[in-house]
């Protein structure tokens, strides 16, 4: 059965909340939180790091930081699931150099910015694809126009980098494209989603004309 | 590279939080965040576009061990389980083991032909809560027969029975089978543990079971009798 997913600033101020009183020390309050977004985080890891038994180490390591960072947290400078999401993403990439075991395999697209020599085990999804969640994802607010206006290779490349982990140079071979071509697409991409998501905060908040 | 522009700032941190940015470049970018508020901001701000977009991503609930062993990494002293009775039975402070009991008599030979050495007496006293009498068990000096009388009649509810357990140093107690609570029984040697009286047994406990005794291969019930060994 699927639990739904996050509503994200709907759920703020209960999981600010929480996290406040994690700070504190709040271990009931720390059970509620994990049962509130270990389902969400748990899912992202997932993506990222696809061996089952690392994703659930990886999400101990989540919550033994989100524990111990509690107390830091600003909730006038972030929202909660998106401190949290950062929090497990950040854990979820940086494992992916710590599973590396075979030795580097020669790649006619590596460049500094990658460290994961196959991507092969990437490709091997029996969910929705990146491209499919970025479509999902634009129904979440002001995302959804600003997606539509990006590129088809923008909106592939940028939802298989994002969703999926994946390093410029591994998009580049799942897309058959050359290194150069896919980096522009993804900064591209991203620059876009930038412009049209502070016109959208603009626009909303000139109000109804 | 100046961190301090703007554009060169927006640029890193998209590809840092969009995943892009990845191996030595990251770390290194890692280690510069740190000290410049310009970054962080510029991370933040990133965060909060990009990250809305995993709202899509199908949520999984994770296995309940995860939950178990993070609690456990957190809360250490939270120990939830206590120590098992064998552990925490006041009998180990107690003077125990070795009979002090005058002349028990046991009709039944523990061997035949006797045994050259004397049989080991292991006196089972009545532990917390229980209001009297006691058993005692009579190892033969080889360790391979034993013998056991309550000292005094134990009086034992129709649908209980009454079970053997011989508690190592270490791990769980294992069965020696049932024991009658009035008069003698003798226990089958194929299920006397191996270095009864040289180590392999530190303690004799009594537990009261279920007719035919635990089911589940450990006591479940309340241990009415124990007697250390001397080792």
């Amino acid at each position: 059965m699927k639990t739904p997913a996050p509503d994200w600033p709907e759920k703020s101020r209960e999981l600010s909340q929480l996290l406040a009183r994690c700070g504190l020390g709040d271990r009931a309050a720390f059970a509620r939180l994990y049962e509130a977004t270990s389902a969400h985080l748990f899912g992202v890891l997932l993506r990222i790091q696809r061996d089952r038994a690392s994703a659930e180490d990886l999400l101990q390591e989540v919550y033994v930081s989100v524990w111990k960072a509690a107390a830091g947290f600003d909730a006038a400078r972030a929202q909660p699931l998106t401190w949290l999401t950062s929090i497990a993403r950040n854990k979820a990439i940086d494992s992916l150099r710590r599973a590396q075991a075979q030795p580097q395999l020669e790649s006619t697209t590596r460049d500094d910015d990658d460290d994961r020599p196959d991507a092969a085990e990437a490709w091997a999804d029996d969910g929705p694809g990146p491209l499919e969640l970025l479509g999902q994802a634009s129904d979440a607010r002001q995302l959804g126009r600003c997606i539509e206006h990006l590129s088809p290779p923008q909106r592939q490349s940028v939802a298989l980098a994002f969703f999926d982990g994946l390093s410029h140079a591994e998009v580049a071979e799942r897309l058959r494209e050359p290194l150069g071509t896919v980096k522009s697409w993804v900064r591209r991409a991203l620059m876009s989603l930038k412009t049209c998501l502070e016109r959208s905060v603009l626009r909303d908040s000139a109000g109804p004309v | 590279m100046d961190y301090a522009r703007p554009e060169l700032a927006e640029a890193l941190a998209a590809e840092y939080v969009a995943g892009t940015r990845r191996g030595p470049a990251r770390r290194r970018f890692e280690a510069l965040l740190a000290s410049h508020p310009g970054l962080q901001r510029a991370v933040r701000d990133w965060q909060a576009r990009l990250m809305p977009l995993t709202v899509a991503v199908q949520p999984e609930a994770p296995p309940a061990h995860v939950w178990a062993k993070l609690e456990r990494r957190l809360w250490p002293s939270d120990a939830k389980a206590p120590a098992p009775w064998w552990q925490r039975l006041a009998l180990w402070r107690a003077v125990a083991g070795l009979a002090t009991v005058a002349a028990v008599g046991f009709a039944v030979p523990l061997a035949s032909p006797p045994p050259a050495r004397a049989p080991v007496l292991v006196v089972l006293q009545a532990t917390e809560g229980q209001s009297a009498g006691s058993f005692v068990a009579s190892v033969s000096a080889d360790g391979r027969a034993l013998v056991t009388r309550p000292i005094q009649p134990v009086s034992l509810a129709a649908d209980r029975a009454l079970e053997l357990w011989s508690v190592p140093p270490q791990g769980a107690p294992v069965s020696l089978g049932l024991i009658k609570a009035d008069g003698t029984t003798v226990l089958a040697r194929d299920k006397l543990p191996p270095a009864l009286l040289t180590g392999g047994t530190a303690a004799l406990a009594v537990s009261v079971e279920p007719p035919g005794g635990s089911p589940t291969g450990a006591p479940t019930g309340p241990v009415v009798y124990a007697g250390k060994l001397q080792s």
